[in-house]
């Protein structure tokens, strides 16, 4: 029950911001410049951000894009970790320890230094869409360690269960047995992938919030958090607080989800 | 007592034991008669002639006895320690007169051995000071004393500005520099805490002891970098200036306590951006033309709103640029500038001389490249994102589609300086030395910091040479009438040519607090404390 609430709301969310999103005249880019720190209004029902922008515009458009590379991101982490997992439980040992010894060193990387270096990396013209869809590549590039270690546990107990052993005695193939396997992992994979979406919401918002995430005029979570970094802001309005409120919503209606998926 | 048994009572001796460094945000009490403010970080060095950062520059300013000091609010050389001084015809022998009677703050005598030893000493190679290459040919510059109170200094080459460099050498007790511990400046350092404050005392034999300068007992600098907690404590008197304030806390400040902050008007720096120019640069060969097209960089300046650069992203608190010189620097501003008309259309008009054209909402050069270009800045600086931001608007209504890239300062660099790898950048300049002889190195299309097309072998441009004849020109001439001329020529070359396109000169901003007596706030640094002798606090608790 709390899981179909908790998923209910952030539909509702999603199709809540993808209608003030999508509505006529609406405009995340768009600039009053007569009407910085705007209070609410009609107009601008979350009042303006310090250019003039409409706030709930924004938000909406970060939700939405956050929420949705996030989705990818960890669909493709998870795809990634579930394959070297995978492979590793079902290869020789020596195979199995370097594939491991892979993902211990990527464990390992310093990866918001990974990240800059990725981000000055890209070509300059780069479209903010295209920036942002990279930068969320690279953290499912980055994701994938932690949870393909779960997924090789995973699969080293199943490949020993009774049933496994009953297949391979009977004479399966590698291939068929694999193809055995992959249905019965669905119930790691599924919570690896919603325990994902969070951290990359938030790797990305850590990112924007250093001036180094998704480019402007593109809205993101990290670009309206920093705005709380300063006090003389704070004054101007109440609604600058909008966007943290709603990302933590957002975190938790998924760890919601997430807990409930796991029981 | 077990405090474990006692949770209560271990809360409260805890909540008091931090008590002072969580509630009043300050690591020493105030003297009677002492200054208080902040500086950002620890001074890397107290020896003056070693000063290479702003920390350690301010503490010099306070302690340092100079020969000529240079007034922030005149923006004229003045003599200090110095009785007089005379420059030679030839500008090559520069005569200092010492007043009598001078002492250290450890009540033995200033003579011209000292004042020669100090000057000796900042032209070693082995002092590494800064200033030295200010003197351009520092190794074959000898110093001469008469008598006790004259110093002659001979120069080989002629120095622009000779007498400004003598405020930033302090003068020192000969054979026995103490880092700042024995001075002959206003105040000498009494005490340091590392990453706490620096605390200074008054000079009991400073020259002008028997005028009471200078007028406070001390001076304690907090190393405290947080405008919140360096704010707060100002308007809880704890400190009593704030030399440089950000707009937004300005803002904040303003409404908290709308007595103490002071706009003070434009300041020396400047912000612009500019487009890489360089012919070696990895960029496509028809980025270069558009960016090697007067009238197209002309079109972009025409089209970028600076009011509302100033007003949206400094919150009013900067100024429109059109020039490297801002008019805060009363000498040099060309205050007769003619300026390519600015608006919209007139920007269209450029566009259209320089041959692109508009096919759709796109902007289209000669040969059919749609126009579409990145903007560099570096990460963290808000007003310079928000500039980027409101550019690309401006132009996005000339059908040019502009990317804001945010860069770490390192990565920055790294294609500015060595890559080449950016079309547009968009950065400031902290000029803290009215005299543009000091942007020689901006302007010479020889110098690797000639930013939009670097180390030139010979100038790319007719233009480009009549500026290096200009600014060669007023390093040279002995008159400064052909000086200012030159300097406005360039000026002129810039409005027309725009390599840099300046966009707003940021206001000085400064807090006093309502006790502090004496101020008369300064656009040069240190704005508020240039005139530290006179300050004094009254009336406080």
């Amino acid at each position: 029950m709390r899981q179909s609430l908790s998923l209910v709301l952030l539909l509702a969310l999603i199709i809540s911001a993808g209608a003030v999103l999508f509505r006529p005249g609406s405009s995340y880019v768009h600039q009053d410049r007569d009407a910085l720190f705007a209070q609410a209004s009609p107009v601008h029902p979350a009042g303006t951000d310090g250019m003039g922008r409409d706030r709930l515009v924004r938000v909406s458009a970060a939700l939405l894009l956050s929420l949705a590379g996030a989705t990818i991101a960890s669909a493709l982490s998870t795809a990634a970790a579930a394959a070297v997992g995978i492979l590793s439980a079902s290869s020789p040992g020596v195979i199995g320890s370097l594939t491991l010894l892979v993902c211990d060193a990527f464990l390992a990387l310093p990866w918001m230094f990974l990240l800059m270096m990725v981000r000055s990396a890209i070509p300059l013209t780069t479209s903010p869409l295209a920036s942002a869809v990279i930068t969320f590549l690279v953290l499912a590039a980055l994701g994938w360690p932690a949870c393909a270690r779960a997924v090789y546990r995973g699969t080293r107990q199943l490949r020993h269960s009774d049933w496994m052993l009953y297949a391979a005695a009977s004479g399966l193939k590698s291939n068929q047995i694999v193809r055995a396997l992959a249905p019965n992992l669905l119930p790691l994979l599924l919570p690896q992938f919603l325990v994902s979406l969070p951290a990359f919401i938030i790797a990305e918002a850590n990112l924007g919030a250093l001036g180094l995430g998704i480019a402007e005029p593109l809205p993101s979570w990290g670009g309206m958090l920093a705005e709380l970094g300063n006090s003389a802001t704070l004054l101007e309005t109440r609604w600058v607080y909008l966007p943290v409120a709603l990302l933590v919503l957002v975190l938790l209606l998924l760890e919601a989800i997430t807990a409930e998926a796991q029981r | 007592m077990n405090l474990q048994k006692q949770p209560f009572l271990f809360v409260f001796v805890a909540v008091f034991a931090l008590w002072p460094s969580v509630g009043q945000g300050q690591n020493a009490p105030r003297l009677p008669g002492e200054l208080a403010w902040t500086i950002a970080y620890d001074p890397k060095t107290f020896d003056p002639a070693k000063v290479d950062d702003e920390a350690s520059e301010r503490v010099r300013y306070l302690t340092a006895g100079v020969l000529l000091r240079f007034n922030r609010a005149t923006q004229r050389v003045e003599p200090s320690l110095a009785e007089s001084s005379a420059l030679s015809e030839d500008g090559k022998v520069l005569t200092i007169r010492l007043h009598s009677g001078l002492r250290f703050s450890d009540g033995s005598a200033l003579t011209a051995k000292d004042a020669a030893w100090s000057i000796r000493r900042v032209l070693l190679p082995e002092t590494k000071a800064a200033v030295a290459e200010e003197f351009l040919d520092a190794a074959n510059v000898t110093v001469q004393t008469p008598d006790d109170r004259t110093i002659i200094v001979h120069l080989p080459k002629r120095v622009i500005g000779i007498e400004k460099i003598f405020d930033e050498i302090a003068i020192e007790p000969a054979e026995r520099s103490s880092e700042a511990r024995v001075t002959s400046g206003p105040f000498f350092l009494s005490d340091y805490r590392r990453s706490q404050y620096v605390r200074l005392k008054r000079n009991p034999y400073y020259r002008d002891t028997g005028k009471g300068l200078p007028r406070a007992t001390g001076v304690r600098l907090d190393i405290l970098e947080n405008y919140e907690q360096i704010v707060r404590l100002l308007v809880r008197s704890d400190y009593d200036l704030i030399d440089n304030l950000p707009p937004d806390y300005f803002e904040m400040l303003k409404r908290k306590a709308p007595a103490t902050v002071r706009d003070i008007g434009p300041s020396l720096n400047t912000e612009q951006m500019w487009f890489n120019q360089s012919p070696t640069s990895p960029i496509s060969d028809w980025e270069k033309a558009w960016f090697r097209n007067r009238a197209f960089r002309v079109a972009i300046s025409q089209a970028i709103h600076r009011d509302d650069l100033a007003r949206i992203a400094y919150l009013g608190h900067a100024t429109p640029a059109f020039s490297f010189i801002s008019p805060a620097n009363t000498t040099w501003f060309n205050r007769n500038l003619r300026l390519p008309a600015r608006g919209l259309e007139q920007a269209k008009a450029s566009l259209h001389e320089g041959g692109f054209y508009l096919e759709g909402s796109t902007l289209k050069d000669a040969q059919g490249h749609p126009v579409r270009f990145s903007i560099l800045t570096n990460a963290g600086n808000e007003a310079r994102g928000k500039m980027a931001t409101l550019i690309q608007q401006d132009l996005a209504a000339l059908g040019i589609q502009v990317t804001v890239v945010t860069l770490d300062f390192p990565a920055l660099i790294e294609r500015l300086m060595h890559t080449q790898d950016y079309e547009a950048c968009l950065l400031g300049l902290a000029n803290v030395d009215p005299d543009p002889n000091t942007m020689m190195n901006l302007w010479l299309s020889s110098s690797p910091e000639h930013q939009w097309n670097p180390s030139e072998k010979s100038p790319a441009t007719p233009w480009e040479a009549e500026i290096d004849r200009a600014m060669t020109t007023q390093a040279s001439s002995m008159k400064m009438a052909e000086r200012v001329a030159a300097v406005d020529r360039v000026q002129q070359i810039v409005a027309e040519q725009q390599p840099f396109i300046y966009l707003v000169y940021p206001n000085a901003l400064v807090a006093i607090s309502p006790y502090l007596q004496g101020a008369q706030p300064a656009a040069l640094v240190p704005r508020v404390s240039w005139n530290v002798e006179q300050l004094s606090v009254r009336g406080l608790r």
